[in-house]
């Protein structure tokens, strides 16, 4: 039944989540802890180093010293940044749209072109058009996405100066709307959603080309040739709506990649994504914003992955009967 | 699959061609690159990106160093890691899932959880993690990029033994007494390499691209050039606004003619295994 | 009376190999012939090549003349534009599939199928005629109309073989090709069908090529039956009489194999051997190596289709044969004395 049927991938989901925060804290352990570094200060003396130990909790036993770490991640207190001293949450919190934004519409344009390469493709199987693209996705595939944004910066922002080279809004500027404003965030996200669309598009598109040579292969698309339909009509109402329904799972697999791209891409773009806060925490040492963007990258890809299923669940009347 | 059929394939496709001496021309420069450079690759001059000349048919970087003997030397560092990571991914890989599929019960169930898990986890940022703790080194970078690759081919290799399995000449060995180390050396494995070998090279192309990407974040070995670190270097130094396309485009041009010889070869390979797959493409 | 379909050296090639090779038949308005044979034999690319929905790596040649009635003129199918026959197909002709399992959209509704193969041909039809349509095209083939909500893996295999023949009524064709129909039935719903097949053609005179390995099930439906061996028609004729005395050894032997009530026990022996590969056919008579009445002349010459009898033809030297002596006294035993 669906409800259990939910409940299990839920539940499974929230396992894996929990198995992240494990990992978090055993790669926070195994740094050592914070009193080794006191050890540095030669003056320190006994008691206060007890003290220091205390309040990082770490004189308790190791499973109360994980629910304490559990139960401060799961407030979502994940620490302090080492570098900013603020709360790692707050930098999370302001860094998340940004990358949301950034990664949305590169999945999306990269899903809606990525299909539609993959139909033209599958439907000219074999001549010069399914050719060039495939070989068009090979090498988005090998090449590194921010080698393609650092020549989409040289082209299209030093070359031919008609895009910003960076960050998300031109600097010192007063926008007299939000519409403004918004115009020229979208400015600012020309270059960075394409480069994460080209990233993508790749595997989007082999995706959908193989699910619809699967479909095409079919007796029912014959059939309904057989009715007296024009090929296009049967492309387009029978073909597609079926080769789209694996696209919805197999997709999920590139979450992982998403995000790593969102890293490198935001890097080069200065985007005030998560990726850039990854970035400048690795320059810094700044473990706790290191563990705490890998939290929140997990778990963005493990919610990614429960959405995908139940909408495939919403999708295919074949599962719902189950 | 033997060897003579697949150096058939190879040689007989013109992808198979390309790939193969594409991969050839790398693994050449990566042993030979450092007699091949025209100067010191790491020997700064005042020099300061400067734009291609006959001195230096490459220009040179923020340091005035020569960047056609800096990609030349870079290359070791990604045929070096890349193979050596995929080596123990492919390692890694095989053992768990030979023993998941094989011994089935509670280990297959806790293996095949373990590995669901590093499916999930976005690679990258596990990768980023791990590194960030260490001392970047050669020896890092291998470690940590082949011990989070292998679950993808933990999952063949946990399919294949699977299947293998219930075959009756499975059966029928175990019947006759033959030991388990037996079964799986004589009978599993035979049939299961040539499945681990073309997915192996696949994972190098991964590889190589995930070193390039820890190098170009600043986690790469700070002793070795590597492109991805010239990447880095390039980046921070602001040459892609001051329009140093001789430094920018190279590094990143030769990552991906890599990954594409090593990527062809191992398509090549997979459809020479799944017959399926060469029906599709 | 001019024939409803008329298919004269049909022809169907693959580079060099020919998987039918001049095939002549014809049906009349509101007949039934069957179309049998073994697997292999050309039967299935012979239905699609009626319908031009062959692949292009196949070369197709001959002519398929349709006369609907009602029609003034007639249509030469071979000569169709694609443009052309997607008006033919399904108004005039139609196809039920050989597994009509997967045939079928599997996501969409049984309805929806149905109204869209109405609405290819005939575009201004009403939204409410279209529903009756299908409600009365669900009841003919014994289906309550309720199933029409349903999507295709909610029905039961028997169920879905009827849908595809209402399907296949949908645009009132008056000739309907039902290409192995009751293959993956059990024998109550083969029986079901077939009687549903023969009620249709009774009701809506409807013509109807059935296509079958099993001659049982041909037996029943069909006015007239064709021999399909290797790609040619070895023999052919009203089914009454081929059955009850066949002039080619291999209709012959597949009459054998039938196994009858209150006769022989056990099986036939098979046929020694298997259909002969398409590249390279057998010289002479394609069937004289499986022949256990072959002579010389069958390694030399091939035969023609012609008549031997009224109304009844086939590609035999020795036909008319007046009996079926043992094969060890050799073909000439058999023949009729000229």
């Amino acid at each position: 039944m669906s409800g259990r049927w939910l409940a299990g991938k839920t539940l499974a989901a929230l396992l894996t989540l929990v198995f992240v925060i494990i990992f978090n804290f055993f790669l926070f352990r195994v740094m050592g802890d914070p009193t080794t570094q006191l050890a540095r200060l030669p003056n320190a003396s006994p008691e206060e180093i007890a003290k220091l130990r205390a309040d990082y909790g770490i004189d308790k036993p190791l499973p109360a010293q994980f629910l304490d770490y559990a139960g401060d991640t799961l407030t979502l207190d994940l620490g302090i940044s080492q570098r900013s001293r603020e709360p790692v949450w707050e930098e999370i919190k302001d860094a998340l749209p940004w990358t949301l934004l950034l990664v949305g519409t590169g999945t999306l344009l990269a899903t809606l072109i990525g299909s539609w390469m993959g139909v033209v493709a599958a439907t000219n199987r074999g001549k010069r058009s399914d050719d060039g693209l495939l070989s068009f996705s090979l090498f988005t595939y090998a090449s590194p996405e921010y080698w393609i944004g650092i020549i989409l910066i040289l082209l299209f922002a030093v070359a031919i100066p008609i895009l910003p080279a960076g960050q998300q809004v031109t600097p010192g500027v007063e926008f007299s709307s939000f519409f403004a404003e918004a115009l020229d965030v979208a400015e600012h996200m020309i270059l960075p959603v394409t480069a994460m669309t080209l990233m993508l598009l790749g595997q989007y598109f082999l995706i959908m080309r193989s699910s619809m040579v699967d479909v095409l292969g079919e007796d029912f698309i014959t059939a309904k040739r057989a009715t007296g339909m024009r090929w296009d009509r049967v492309v387009r109402r029978h073909a597609v709506p079926n080769a789209l329904l694996p696209l919805v799972t197999l997709s999920a697999i590139q979450f992982g990649t998403v995000v790593g791209g969102a890293v490198t891409i935001e890097t080069i773009f200065s985007w005030p994504g998560l990726g850039e806060l990854s970035f400048n925490a690795i320059n810094d040492k700044d473990f706790p914003v290191l563990q705490g963007t890998f939290l929140v990258f997990s778990a963005g890809v493990i919610l990614a992955n429960l959405l995908a299923d139940v909408l495939y669940f919403f999708l295919d009347p074949r599962v719902q009967s189950r | 699959m033997n060897e003579r059929s697949a150096r058939d394939l190879l040689l007989h496709s013109w992808r198979g061609r390309f790939g193969l001496s594409m991969l050839g021309v790398f693994i050449f420069v990566a042993v030979f690159g450092s007699l091949l450079a025209p100067d010191d690759p790491d020997a700064s001059s005042t020099d300061v990106l400067a734009s291609p000349s006959l001195s230096h048919p490459l220009g040179t970087t923020e340091q005035g160093s020569d960047v056609l003997s800096q990609l030349l030397v870079g290359a070791q560092v990604s045929i070096v890691v890349g193979f050596a990571a995929a080596l123990i991914s492919a390692l890694l890989g095989s053992i768990v899932g030979l023993a998941g599929g094989y011994y089935g019960g509670w280990t297959d169930r806790i293996l095949d959880a373990l590995e669901n898990w590093f499916l999930v986890i976005p690679t990258l940022p596990l990768m980023i993690v791990l590194a960030s703790i260490l001392d970047p080194s050669l020896t890092v970078l291998i470690v940590v990029i082949g011990l989070t690759s292998w679950a993808g081919t933990g999952r063949i290799v946990r399919a294949q033994v699977l299947t293998l399995r219930e075959r009756s000449f499975v059966e029928r060995a175990r019947a006759l007494g033959a030991s388990d180390t037996h079964i799986i050396r004589t009978h599993v494995l035979p049939n299961t390499l040539p499945l681990i070998f073309a997915n192996t090279v696949l994972i190098i192309a991964v590889a190589i691209l995930s070193e390039a990407a820890l190098s170009f974040l600043g986690l790469g070995d700070p002793t070795r050039i590597s492109w991805g670190t010239m990447l880095e270097n390039a980046f921070s130094s602001g040459a892609p606004s001051a329009g140093a396309w001789w430094y920018v485009i190279p590094p990143g041009l030769c990552i991906t003619l890599l990954v594409l010889a090593v990527s062809l070869i191992g398509f090549l390979f997979e459809e020479h295994i799944n017959p399926r797959l060469r029906e599709a493409t | 009376m001019s024939s409803l379909l008329e298919v004269s050296a049909l022809r169907v090639d693959h580079g060099d190999r020919p998987i039918v090779d001049g095939v002549d038949f014809a049906v009349q308005r509101g007949e039934a012939l069957g179309l049998a044979g073994e697997s292999g034999c050309g039967k299935t690319t012979t239905a699609l090549a009626l319908m031009r929905l062959l692949p292009a790596s196949l070369e197709q040649s001959g002519t398929m003349t349709l006369r609907p009635p009602g029609a003034e003129e007639q249509i030469n199918l071979e000569k169709r534009t694609e443009a052309g026959m997607q008006l033919v197909r399904w108004r005039h002709i139609s196809l039920v599939f050989q597994g009509a399992m997967n045939s079928l959209d599997p996501v969409q509704r049984i309805a929806t199928q149905i109204d869209e193969a109405i609405r290819l041909h005939e575009a201004r039809v009403k939204r409410e005629d279209v529903n009756a349509r299908i409600g009365e095209l669900l009841t003919t083939v014994g289906l309550t109309p309720e199933l029409r909500r349903r999507y295709p893996h909610q029905l039961s295999g028997g169920q879905r073989q009827r849908v595809m023949i209402a399907l296949a009524l949908a645009c009132r064709p008056s000739l309907v090709i039902a290409d192995e129909p009751t293959t993956a039935l059990d024998v109550v719903m083969q029986a079901q069908v077939l009687q549903l097949l023969e009620r249709l053609r009774e009701e809506l005179g409807l013509a109807l090529i059935l296509i079958s390995h099993d001659l049982g099930v041909l037996a029943e439906t069909c006015d007239r039956i064709a021999v399909m061996y290797a790609g040619r028609i070895v023999e052919t004729g009203p089914v009454e009489r081929v059955f009850a005395d066949p002039q080619h050894p291999y209709t012959k032997r597949l009459l054998d194999s039938l196994p009858t009530i209150g006769g022989r026990r056990g099986l036939a022996p098979p046929i020694p051997g298997g259909p002969p590969d398409p590249g390279n056919p057998p010289r002479g008579c394609r069937f004289h190596p499986r022949c256990p009445y072959a002579a010389d002349i069958c390694a030399e010459r091939d035969p023609e289709l012609r008549e031997v009898a009224p109304d009844h033809a086939s590609a035999c030297h020795f036909a008319p044969w007046s009996g079926w002596p043992e094969p060890a006294a050799g073909a000439a035993a058999g023949k009729v004395q000229a």
